[in-house]
């Protein structure tokens, strides 16, 4: 189903928790809203299940208005943070629920719905455990029971809250996979929320980029992350070194290479090309030096930390505040030059270059 | 370093050993001894005059009044509290507070006021009971009577018990009963409520126990008419005040074996619910 999201608002007492919001979600799609606490992304999620009624703004279903449905009417599966199983019921009753409170005239028959209900616990790969409560299961399991009583209703669309926030790093990885692939299988609609990068960008065909109450950037997981189009999404994408620089005539120098002004926004109007700007660089944008090519800008040392395929380096430069994040190959660092106080040069490789205002 | 032997036995929280010898010399000095007393007292009697006493009709009158009246009652509060309590959970209104206050005034006020109160509200020439009397209901001096005491004063156990547990059910739950499509009386009826079952499970529990040795705020409204309106509790102060102490011994025994074995039932019951829903 295709979602139309049309310049949705929505005030909290006298606090914007969106401004002005608008997004097309094409059916079949996973999207990611991506953003840091308080950015808006949960009310956006909660504005289209019809948890929250936007304050202005329309929201379309397949080109229906649904902004006057209630949310039972909406038809969506939505599974919340907390998972908010019925503690009551066990894994089965749990799954039947959307089909049990049916109006008798749509409803399946007891039979139908505890086959339909079994055959959501199989594909949800919790197969034989629909005698148990939701106490005795790990989180991983809840999470799973949540979006087969999600699914069970036939939703037109799935809207996930930070899906995966409670759980232990390598269940998120795995659970994030088979969500891939339930997806792929279903072709249902999906929007997620989340505040973990990582999981945006390797799990969503579209990441939506919010901060304050509005969008900053959508775009493929590579367009947002190789082509950031604010300062808010270069800094809150990657890890990043930030820089003071000024621009001139749309020139900036960075760690003594000159670099160009980002593209502005076209809405914005005409950029500016002079004045104090602010550079990130990603750690991987930097490049080690060896003493003897005397390249570059000269850097210490001062630590190493050893372990992965990219060794993680920090540097002190003069003139900079903060220590320096690199990455470095660990073809590199296994040729003896990075020691913890060994003095290197150190050159950008690229750098998003962006003019601050205030 | 603390000696090799007592290592296996260390505790992450200590004085346990103190705070259970504390726990146990409390419990006997407040609840035990004067139970045992009354069980002893009561057993010097012998068998036969047990018997006797424990099945004149008189006692067996006023202890099936104590126990029905308090049950009505109890079930009475069961709806009512729960109704009490969500209204302050989930409302906000101006007053919230002073009614959360007045939900303790049973607790609170002497028990010989609160019966006063009720038999001048109730009595034939009373605000209520002039309306009742229209009706041909006489509420004061009859067992009717007795169970509106009994309610009054069971009122905030059930209240004070489904509260805080009614607080504990996440917003969310509901909210996930309203995607599903769920209405707000399914909601309720198939989300809320089995929720809080241990909860009023506990209260009904407290609130019946409470109103069964129940004596102040009844004596004023009962009537206290042998055979049809005289309470168990107060069965056992006429006997005193005969001098009969074996008489009201055995009474009182016979109450506690009856609310001891309702309080087991109610527990056994309770801990099947518990374990139903996984947790307490």
């Amino acid at each position: 189903m295709r979602i139309s999201i049309r310049n949705v608002t929505k005030q909290f007492d006298r606090f914007p928790a969106l401004g002005g919001v608008s997004l097309e979600i094409g059916s079949g799609e996973l999207v990611a809203l991506l953003g840091p606490s308080g950015s808006g992304k949960t009310t956006l999620l909660r504005s289209i299940a019809g948890l929250e009624h936007p304050s202005s703004g329309q929201i379309l279903f397949d080109g229906e208005d649904v902004s006057n449905l209630s949310v039972g009417q909406r038809r969506i599966g939505f599974a919340f943070q907390s998972y908010a199983l019925f503690r009551h019921m066990t894994v089965l009753s749990n799954v039947s629920f959307g089909l049990k409170v049916r109006p008798r005239k749509t409803r399946p028959s007891r039979a139908e719905i505890r086959a339909r209900a079994l055959e959501l616990l199989d594909l949800v790969q919790l197969g034989g455990l629909e005698g148990r409560f939701p106490s005795q299961l790990s989180g991983g399991q809840r999470q799973r029971v949540a979006l087969a009583r999600a699914l069970a209703i036939e939703p037109r669309v799935l809207l996930l809250d930070e899906p995966f926030g409670a759980l232990d790093a390598k269940v998120r990885k795995e659970l994030r996979r088979w969500l891939r692939q339930l997806h792929d299988r279903l072709g249902l609609t999906t929007i997620f929320v989340t505040h973990d990068q990582e999981e945006a960008l390797e799990l969503a065909d579209r990441v939506v980029v919010m901060n304050k109450g509005e969008i900053e950037q959508a775009g493929t997981p590579v367009e947002v992350y190789d082509d950031p189009a604010t300062a808010f999404v270069s800094e809150f994408l990657g890890t990043v070194n930030t820089f003071q620089t000024t621009l001139n005539d749309g020139i900036a120098e960075v760690l003594g290479t000159e670099f160009p002004v980002a593209d502005a926004d076209p809405g914005e109007g005409p950029q500016r090309r002079h004045g104090p700007a602010i550079a990130y660089v990603r750690t991987h944008e930097i490049e080690l030096l060896s003493r003897e090519r005397a390249e570059g800008i000269p850097a210490i040392v001062r630590a190493v930390f050893p372990f992965g395929g990219a060794i993680r380096v920090e540097l002190a430069v003069e003139g900079y505040d903060m220590p320096i994040q690199v990455e470095v190959p660990r073809a590199f660092f296994e040729a003896g030059e990075v020691q913890v106080n060994s003095g290197l040069f150190i050159r950008a490789t690229n750098a998003r270059v962006f003019p601050q205002y205030n | 370093m603390a000696s090799a032997g007592s290592r296996g036995k260390r505790r992450v929280i200590p004085g346990f050993g103190i705070s259970l010898g504390f726990t146990i010399v409390y419990l006997g000095l407040i609840v035990l001894i004067p139970l045992a007393g009354l069980v002893l007292r009561s057993a010097g009697l012998g068998w036969s005059e047990l018997y006797r006493i424990a099945t004149d009709l008189r006692t067996v009158n006023a202890i099936w009044l104590s126990v029905w009246t308090a049950f009505i009652a109890a079930t009475i509060n069961v709806p009512f509290g729960v109704l009490v309590a969500w209204v302050m959970v989930r409302y906000r209104f101006p007053g919230r507070r002073i009614l959360d206050a007045a939900v303790d005034l049973p607790f609170a006020l002497p028990t010989a006021v609160a019966g006063i109160a009720l038999t001048a509200l109730y009595a034939p020439n009373g605000w209520v009971g002039a309306y009742l009397e229209e009706w041909g209901i006489k509420a004061a001096y009859t067992p009717l009577g007795i169970v509106i005491a009994l309610t009054f004063i069971g009122l905030p156990f059930v209240v004070r018990t489904v509260q805080p547990l009614m607080e504990d059910i996440d917003k969310e739950v509901e909210e996930a009963a309203a995607t599903l499509g769920a209405g707000r009386f399914q909601t309720v009826r198939r989300v809320i409520l089995p929720a809080i079952l241990p909860a009023v499970i506990t209260g009904f529990a407290l609130a019946f126990a409470r109103a069964i040795g129940e004596y102040g705020s009844v004596v004023f409204i009962a009537g206290n008419i042998p055979y049809v309106s005289e309470i168990a509790p107060l069965l056992i102060i006429i006997r005193l005040e005969e001098y009969n102490y074996a008489g009201a011994t055995t009474v009182a025994t016979l109450m506690l074996l009856i609310s001891f074995t309702l309080l087991i039932v109610i527990n056994a019951i309770q801990a099947m619910t518990r374990r139903r829903y996984g947790s307490g």
